[in-house]
């Protein structure tokens, strides 16, 4: 009779003791409203990490993570990219205003964690200032094709490397391209604008030119399906 | 039994005058409970069928806001407050609904819920699709049905364009036993359901 | 202690309760059926006696309205003390009593103890059944989360197919046109008054009937029930081999719902109480509702009827289920008892509980449900994208920004409603991915309208991709017979042939 006595206390004392017990439900409600996420990690992971990667990198997009990009984008630019996408380059459109899902202050939440939450971010750029986001230079298509060839044939004439293809070109916009030389992917080893040819960083004409060449090989029906005779 | 049980149902019974007038007493208040019982029975039913009503009375024309919000060729998430409602209804209120904005006064308006089984379906605009999370029903940009379980495309509201503002008819959660109120699509995976016609 | 006795004398001369105790708690049972599989009744009793008591607290502190219900669950979870272990203790009973009211019945399936005489026992006892279940449909409403508003929906949609009058059913199932306030008071009226009332009403008399025709005695294969003979072969059986019921079987009873308690203690300490999730506002669509457990098998059942098959389906199979429970102890009322002399019976309950498993199994995961975030939040592997041509990648894109990943898993990520595309390359030819993908087909949807050209053939180009690198990907035979002649070569072909060398020899070095 002691025992059980006994046992019982113990067993009422361990229940009152214990909020701590592994049932006990953790603070807060277990299904926030979605608008009501505001935790960069959850954010980034629901909505961003399917193409451009966990942490930003090795995605089949972009490298969000990439020190270069981070430190020469400004919020403005992000924010506008992240709430009304771009449609031509398959980047969907993620704000409210624009048929999406995040909030303001959710899409505000995304870029500062980009900006803080990931080492890259602090890597400040040393060196030359690259070119800038967008240029008001006109690009020279022959030009472009010989500052190709000189900076980036090298590896594009690969055939695995080939970005002339009317299908790819089709698939990005100038600004993408302006982006991927300009900041380059350094998780695919893909130099930036100073690497691409080794102590001679591309100037902003030369990178407008580039672009400009390589928007010239646009056709009008891309996409042909099977690879073209050569 | 005893003995005296046994006297005692005895000898009332051999009144026969008096035993009919006991049965008679009896099923004149067996009777009169019936008639008192009917009396409750009736307000009761009515009280308990109080929510079976017709179409007209749960549903009205409700804005949905101004055309601008519906871009031309997009799909767009609307909401609204059901008409028919209580002060203690809390959230359960408000309601989704897709509008496809076509062109010009051209609308669609979809119910957020699955012709299947009334899940919310969600809208991806990158593959014009709507899928389900429930069973994987799949419709396309104009409500057929896609692929899944559904047997029909998803069910839309009628609009009208006042004033530059969408309006809809709604009220009542949309089901195949309400739907044939809702404009019927004109697709072929109608078939083969009674209900649906009904 | 001479006060007790007097005020127990006081007391039972007026109840006179001590003659039908005693007949009740001594009277003789079969030696044999004082066994661990005769406990399973009991300890439901006990479970329902438990979900009484922890329902009537939760009761004092519920809030049975639209607006407040959710509120008041999290006040509970997270305010009051121990209110969460409350939660629990009710959703773990719920659930340790469905499965004991189905193991119970089980046993007495197994063991035959529906026949003569107790076919009304059986037939109390599928109707407690229903209304088990009932009481965990309509606690689950009680929740007032998402899933519970979900839940709600799918069952007007399944009530609206009834024909001419479903519209009707709806209304008076919801309470009004839509689920909202009026619809929670109702399904509270059924969960706290009027289910319980009838269930413990039908409880009483399914125990009375247990106790005025006694326990069943353990089945033996060729003593067969005779309805001219049994009772009396029961009551020498009784006589000649039997104990009392207390304590002779009883104690077993007590150590079983002893048990079963404990086992409710401890999953409500150690896994806690459901939800509650979400709350109930309709405007938030990005929720995958699912059901509590025991409904679940539903739930699997209704994403693979098919389309023409539902509605009947759905309006015929629980009747005709129902109607063969009420039926059984009136076509199988006599006969052998013992399992080894029914194969039938065995098979069925086998047959049953198999796919009662297998669909339960399912709708933990499933399989027929697109992941609805797949697409933004599960990263194509790595090891698929090195190597990548600059279009291939961009195919890879395409693949998850179209949502192909909400039905299409690769690197076991994503949705499984399609097949996984890991090895899709080997299966499927370029042209019949690109007819696949444009005209869909097999359940797809057609991507045709959806898609440009570019991104079909970058789309493609990606899909081609995927195959082991020891395994090479699937050409069209014709094609095979051209390249096997060098003057002829078609450029398409030679180049494929290039296309599907390069990725494995770029992708060679990365495995270093």
């Amino acid at each position: 009779m002691k025992i059980s006595a006994l046992a019982g206390c113990v067993l009422l004392l361990a229940i009152m003791g214990c909020s701590h017990l592994p049932g006990a439900p953790k603070p807060g409600v277990e299904v926030p409203r979605p608008d009501a996420i505001m935790n960069f990690a959850d954010l980034y992971h629901q909505n961003c990490a399917g193409c451009h990667g966990n942490h930003g990198m090795n995605g089949a997009a972009f490298d969000l993570a990439n020190s270069t990009y981070l430190n020469w984008i400004d919020d403005a630019t992000l924010r506008k990219i992240i709430a009304d996408g771009e449609t031509d380059v398959q980047m969907p459109a993620f704000g409210r205003s624009a048929g999406g899902f995040l909030t303001d202050a959710q899409i505000d939440a995304l870029i500062h964690g980009m900006r803080t939450e990931w080492p890259a971010a602090d890597e400040k750029p040393q060196g030359q200032t690259p070119p800038p986001y967008t240029t008001a230079l006109k690009g020279d298509v022959a030009r472009g094709e010989q500052v190709y060839q000189s900076a980036c044939a090298r590896c594009h004439r690969e055939s695995t490397q080939s970005i002339t293809s009317p299908t790819y070109l089709s698939l990005v916009n100038d600004q993408t391209l302006r982006t991927l030389i300009i900041a380059g992917r350094p998780d695919i080893g893909q130099p930036d604008w100073e690497a691409d040819i080794p102590g001679h960083p591309l100037t902003d004409q030369q990178v407008t030119d580039v672009v400009a060449w390589l928007a010239s090989l646009r056709t009008m029906t891309p996409g042909q399906p099977y690879a073209q005779p050569h | 039994m005893t003995d005296t049980v046994h006297e005692e149902s005895k000898t009332p019974q051999d009144d026969r005058k008096e035993v009919s007038r006991r049965w008679l007493l009896l099923k004149a208040g067996a009777l009169f409970n019936a008639v008192v019982g009917i009396a409750i029975a009736t307000p009761v039913v009515r009280y308990l069928l109080d929510p079976v009503r017709r179409k007209s009375f749960y549903n009205s024309w409700i804005s949905l806001g101004p055309l601008n919000q519906f871009p031309a060729g997009e799909t767009r998430l609307a909401t609204y407050v059901n008409p028919y409602r209580q002060p203690w209804d809390g959230t359960t209120d408000d309601t989704a609904c897709w509008v496809r904005h076509i062109s010009g006064s051209s609308f669609q308006v979809f119910a957020i819920n699955c012709a299947h089984l009334g899940c919310p379906v969600r809208w991806f605009p990158q593959s014009e699709l709507f899928m389900c999370p429930c069973h994987g029903g799949v419709y396309y940009a104009d409500g057929e049905r896609a692929s899944g379980p559904p047997e029909r495309g998803l069910f839309q509201y009628q609009y009208k364009v006042v004033n530059d503002e969408l309006h809809i008819y709604a009220g009542q959660m949309p089901t195949l036993a309400n739907s044939a109120r809702l404009r019927v699509l004109n697709n072929t995976g109608n078939k083969g359901c009674s209900s649906c016609a009904g | 202690m001479r006060w007790v006795k007097q005020t127990y004398n006081w007391l039972e001369s007026r109840l006179q309760l001590e003659g039908p105790v005693k007949d009740a708690v001594l009277h003789p049972v079969p030696r044999n059926t004082a066994s661990w599989w005769y406990v399973f009744g009991s300890a439901a009793f006990t479970l329902l006696i438990l979900q009484i008591v922890t329902g009537i607290l939760l009761a004092l502190v519920y809030v049975p309205s639209a607006g407040e219900a959710w509120n008041s669950l999290n006040m509970l979870n997270h305010q009051l003390p121990l209110g969460w272990f409350l939660r629990a203790m009710h959703g773990w009973g719920s659930n340790f009593m469905v499965a004991i009211v189905l193991i119970h019945m089980a046993q007495v399936f197994m063991f035959g103890s529906y026949k003569y005489p107790r076919e009304l026992t059986w037939i109390l006892g599928v109707f407690l059944l229903l209304m088990t279940l009932g009481m965990a449909f309509t606690g689950q409403v009680l929740r007032f989360d998402q899933d519970s508003y979900w839940g709600l929906g799918i069952g007007a949609s399944i009530v609206s197919r009834v024909p001419f009058i479903g519209r009707s059913l709806v209304h008076l199932l919801l309470g009004g046109p839509i689920i909202a306030g009026a619809t929670l008071t109702r399904f509270f009226a059924l969960h706290v008054f009027i289910i319980p009332g009838a269930l413990l009403l039908f409880a009483c008399a399914h125990v009375w009937m247990v106790l005025k025709l006694g326990i069943n005695e353990w089945p033996m294969p060729g003593r067969a029930v005779r309805r001219s003979t049994y009772i009396a072969e029961y009551n020498k059986l009784t006589h000649e081999d039997g104990i009392p019921f207390f304590p002779g079987a009883f104690w077993k009873d007590l150590y079983f719902s002893g048990a079963i308690i404990a086992a409710v203690v401890v999953c409500a300490a150690v896994f806690g109480p459901y939800g509650p999730s979400g709350q109930p506002d309709p405007t938030i669509i990005r929720t995958v509702p699912k059901p509590d457990f025991f409904f679940l098998w539903i739930y699997a059942l209704l994403a693979y009827l098919p389309p023409s098959l539902e509605t009947p389906f759905l309006l015929i199979a629980p009747v005709l289920a129902i109607a063969g429970l009420v039926a059984l102890p009136f076509m199988a009322g006599e006969g052998e008892k013992s399992w080894h002399r029914r194969p039938i019976a065995v098979l069925t309950l086998v047959t049953v509980a198999v796919i009662w498993g297998v669909f339960t199994n399912l709708a933990t995961y499933t399989p027929w449900s697109p992941k609805m975030n797949a697409w933004s939040s599960d990263t194509v592997p790595e090891r698929y994208l090195h190597g990548l041509t600059p279009v291939e990648r961009r195919g890879a894109i395409v693949f998850q920004a179209m949502q192909c990943r909400n039905c299409h898993s690769i690197g076991g990520q994503g949705g499984e409603r399609g097949p996984a595309l890991d090895s899709v390359a080997t299966r499927l030819t370029e042209d019949q991915l690109i007819r696949q993908v444009i005209q869909g087909g097999g359940n797809m949807p057609a991507y045709g309208k959806n898609l440009s050209p570019s991104q079909v053939t970058a789309l493609v180009s990606f899909l081609d991709t995927l195959h082991p690198h020891n395994q090479p990907e699937a050409v069209d035979s014709a094609e095979r017979a051209v390249t096997t002649i060098p003057a002829e070569t078609g450029a398409k072909s030679s180049t494929k042939v290039k296309a599907s060398a390069s990725p494995q020899a770029s992708a060679a070095p990365a495995g270093n």
